[in-house]
């Protein structure tokens, strides 16, 4: 035990120049999020240079404007296109998550617990696919699903999240199992379980927090997904959030206000989620580089 | 209850061989103490017995039935773990009724015996809570409670003791041969520690290098071990060992000019032919002060008191001994101190067995 | 998994229009090479694109590691005030979806009303000076810039964090033991917790350089290779290829499959080596 064995020598300078960067850090930090929350709330037509990011004539229109949005088919109803596109995503990522999880843990239990030929060759190649750039694998992916007749479809897209999400999945579980202690499948089995029902009574549950952080991130990479939903989808109504997004200030129109809105609506939910997430993913990510 | 048979038992993992010819029996009722320094193999016979590995060649029954190439779950056995490998996510209680829930054990059933366990084991006010929150020794309390209350014919322990500090060590220990003998179950029990082998045991199997050593009630065990190592294995402090002693007419001539006879020849036989070459073994607690009639004489280079006992490191010749005697015996370093020898041991020292008969 | 990774090599041994192409071995890849016979380093040539993709890598990984670490190491010192403030704080921009990030940076550097320039005019104001707005994406230097600036706010708490988690495993007795050996405060940052943090940090720096090779995001998106492609990294020209310039698939998955390659002996390079020493 030291009490305050470093306390004792910090010096006010010391802890004055530690503040300082820390301040400067956050305020780099925090400089674009804010930029971002006034330009979303700011009422100005015409967007002027400012530094300090406090919105000018503070309004909600802009907001209102991007969740409000609808879709206008001649002869039907208005449909509320925002919604439609909210749910594409959350349907999308609920999906990619869903088939990463059900493939991803399988294939990382056999990885941590057995040995069998062409383990570690595997092993390289599932590495060697994370290396292969998600945008580079657009363009076969497209061939892919333009070959499926699966083009411009929401399953499609889950297909192309998939194939990123499970390599990255078994390496977080593959590192979870890892620590899971093999006394407690034995014990299981000594206390009268079949192989199986060991792991599924004994292993899922104890590896409950790991599946469920591996989910979470399948879930919002593919939420938060840009290039390959942009690259795919055709129609406005099977557009994802990001791609709707992107689109308010593409070369034709910059609408930046609506922008800032939107990326709000859709961000502050995330950023919650990750939040959660985050302590988990270093954790996995610098156990799986180390053994991989 | 059951008698435990292993009999050639061979393990090897690729080209390494753990276990080379082993036999074993444990008699009905009877508590068996696996000992020996790390990778002897005793954890690995541990987990033959278990079915957490299979055999290479060789038999394992259980009475009359053969157990051999069963999965543990049809063997009727419960094992004690060394790191107790509690299930994290399921209660106290719910960690001791597992192994009766995947036998569908009626849910009344359930309830009672792990009342019962409970009660025995003192866990009565821990049973809601996840192991994380438990202590050590509380862990291991559960451990043995979910082992208990399945009522196995077998019960196995993986050296369940080393992962508690000394003192409740000794208080586990204790309980351990209590709870043995009130259940009459057939225990085989793997450990490092030789106080708990010489505790616990009702039969030592002294391991090294996957072959069984020796075999027998502990006292026996201790007081004529069969070979050098298993002599050097057993007792705290370790044996003292003198090599190159030769038989000389009178006795052994020590290093340092001193001659020990041999006051009791009959059990070495043969073996103490003048001319030949033996290792002597002596252990420190069997050298007693004897200042008219002195067997040798050693001169003191340390003394530690221990609080009962007086541990004392003394040079003969060019040898190093650990000499115990009685805290009131006034040695100081720096004395001569005339000795005489209760008991000896010879050894072969190409062989290492023991030359007594 | 691997079907994509296979199709794509396929593909990059065709030519043509998709639907219509037609097999040229690897005519792809050696016209890549020889930059279509034009000069070797010219601007959108493979050299050009490939130095580029070096540099930004070269000088985001420092950047991320040095900020990271820092920020890292001033975080981790049990006596400051407000910790979990600031780290939750500095947390932030990795939390943000990047394409929010690029777009909103984008943003800021616009010329004629991004924060930047409001920051510029506003320097004028204080201290009277005179300095011009800048058309940032009109200049290689400006618009490499600007993508990272973009690119290490979005990736500086990532390493921050892992020099955080990788801190909490050097045991306070060890630099209890390099003082009482009389170590000074450096020394011990130099010769005692870095050694330690390591091998922690070690697969992080080589993520973070796979990642912002790799980052595409940020550079189609905040200066979209402007200006003219000299701002591009190898996915972003691979993509332009495949979807943008008369989609010749067959010429951008080449491009593909070089990246891929590049990026599979760097990093497995060390490895390999080291086998090979340990071999003899």
């Amino acid at each position: 035990m030291s009490p305050s064995g470093q306390g004792r020598k910090v010096s006010l300078a010391e802890s004055i120049g530690a503040h300082l960067l820390l301040v400067v850090a956050v305020a780099f930090a925090l400089y674009p999020l804010l930029w971002v929350v006034s330009l979303a709330f700011s009422g100005a037509v015409e967007p002027t240079p400012r530094v300090l990011p406090v919105p000018l004539e503070p309004t909600l229109e802009h907001l209102r404007g991007v969740a409000f949005s609808t879709l206008e088919v001649p002869g039907e109803p208005d449909r509320w296109l925002f919604g439609l596109q909210l749910a594409n995503s959350i349907v999308i990522s609920l999906a990619t998550a869903l088939v990463g999880v059900v493939i991803a843990v399988p294939t990382a239990y056999a990885l941590a617990r057995f040995e069998f030929v062409g383990k570690e060759g595997g092993v390289r190649a599932l590495l060697a696919t994370q290396m292969f750039p998600a945008v580079a694998s657009a363009i076969p992916l497209y061939i892919i699903l333009d070959g499926l007749g699966l083009l411009g479809t929401r399953s499609g897209l889950v297909l192309c999240y998939a194939t990123t999400a499970v390599p990255f999945a078994i390496f977080q579980l593959r590192g979870a199992f890892e620590t899971i202690p093999r006394d407690l499948e034995e014990a299981a089995m000594v206390d009268g379980a079949t192989r199986f029902e060991a792991f599924r009574k004994v292993v899922l549950p104890a590896a409950r927090p790991a599946i469920a952080v591996t989910a979470l991130f399948a879930f919002m990479s593919a939420y938060n997904e840009f290039v390959l939903a942009h690259t795919m989808l055709g129609r406005e109504e099977m557009y994802t959030v990001p791609v709707v997004l992107q689109r308010y200030i593409s070369e034709f129109s910059a609408d930046w206000p609506k922008f800032a809105a939107g990326s709000l609506i859709v961000s502050i939910p995330v950023m919650i989620l990750f939040y959660i997430a985050q302590r988990h993913l270093i954790a996995g990510l610098t156990a799986g580089g180390v053994k991989g | 209850m059951v008698a435990v048979t292993a009999r050639t038992i061979v393990k090897r993992f690729g080209a390494t061989e753990v276990l080379r010819g082993v036999d074993v029996h444990v008699p009905h009722g009877g508590f068996a103490v696996l000992v020996g320094p790390s990778g002897c193999g005793k954890s690995t016979l541990l987990r033959l017995l278990a079915g957490l590995e299979e055999v290479t060649s060789g038999e394992i029954r259980f009475g009359d039935r053969d157990v051999t190439r069963l999965a543990p779950r049809d063997r009727d056995i419960a094992m004690v773990f060394q790191s107790y490998a509690l299930y994290p996510h399921l209660t106290v209680r719910d960690n001791l009724a597992f192994g009766l829930g995947l036998r569908k054990t009626d849910a009344a059933t359930i309830a009672s015996r792990v009342t019962e366990v409970s009660a025995m084991l003192g866990l009565d006010h821990l049973l809601d809570r996840l192991p994380r929150a438990l202590s050590g020794g509380q862990r291991q309390r559960v451990a043995m409670g979910r082992a208990i209350v399945r009522r196995p014919q077998l019960f196995l322990f993986d050296e369940p003791l080393s992962n508690l500090d000394a003192a409740l060590r000794a208080q586990v220990r204790v309980e351990i041969r209590k709870l043995h003998d009130q259940l009459g179950a057939t225990s085989v029990y793997v450990t490092h520690d030789q106080v708990e082998a010489m505790t616990l045991a009702d039969q030592i199997f002294v391991l090294n290098r996957g072959v069984v050593e020796q075999v027998g009630p502990p006292r026996e065990v201790y007081e004529h071990p069969r070979t050098r190592f298993v002599a050097g294995f057993l007792g705290s402090p370790a044996m003292n060992f003198i090599d190159g002693v030769q038989v000389a007419a009178g006795g052994l001539a020590l290093p340092g000019g001193q001659t020990l006879a041999v006051r009791d020849p009959a059990p070495f036989g043969a073996a103490l032919q003048p001319g030949r070459t033996v290792s002597l073994g002596v252990r420190p607690h069997d050298f007693v002060v004897r200042p008219d009639a002195p067997d040798l004489v050693v001169d003191v280079e340390l003394v530690e008191l221990l609080g009962p006992e007086l541990q004392i490191h003394a040079r003969l010749g060019g040898a190093l001994l650990t000499v115990c005697l009685d805290s009131q015996s006034g040695v100081a370093r720096g004395d001569r101190l005339p000795l005489a020898v209760r008991a000896l041991h010879l050894f072969d020292p190409a062989t290492g067995l023991s030359l007594r008969a | 998994m691997f079907i994509p990774l296979i199709v794509g090599a396929a593909t990059s041994l065709f030519a043509g229009r998709p639907g219509e192409g037609y097999y040229v071995g690897l005519a792809n890849f050696v016209e890549i090479l020889t930059a279509r016979g034009g000069p070797l380093l010219a601007t959108g040539s493979f050299w050009f694109v490939l130095l580029v993709t070096f540099l930004w890598t070269a000088v985001n990984v420092v950047l991320h590691l040095g900020i990271g670490l820092a920020l890292g190491l001033v975080l981790s010192r049990p006596t400051l005030r407000l910790r979990a403030l600031y780290r939750v704080l500095l947390i932030l921009p990795w939390a943000v979806p990047s394409y929010v990030t690029a777009l909103a940076w984008k943003g800021m550097f616009h010329q004629q009303y991004g924060a930047v320039t409001g920051l510029i005019y506003a320097i004028n104001d204080w201290f009277g000076a005179s300095i011009e707005p800048i058309a940032w994406f009109s200049r290689f230097a400006t618009a490499f810039a600007a993508n990272v600036a973009t690119n290490v706010w979005l990736g500086f708490p990532f390493m921050m964090v892992v020099t955080l988690g990788a801190l909490t495993a050097v045991p306070a007795d060890v630099l209890e033991a390099a003082e009482v050996d009389g170590a000074t405060r450096w020394q011990r940052l130099t010769r005692v917790t870095l050694p330690m943090i390591r091998p922690a940090l070690a697969p992080a720096v080589t993520l973070g350089a796979i990642w912002t090779f790799n980052m595409f995001n940020v550079v189609f998106l905040v200066s979209g290779g402007d200006p003219d492609g000299s701002t591009d990294i190898l996915v972003s020209e691979a993509y332009r290829w495949a979807f943008t310039r008369e989609a010749q698939y067959g010429y951008a998955a080449a491009y593909a499959v070089l990246i891929f390659l590049l990026l599979l002996v760097t990093t497995r390079l060390p490895a390999w080596l080291a086998r090979k020493g340990a071999g003899r």
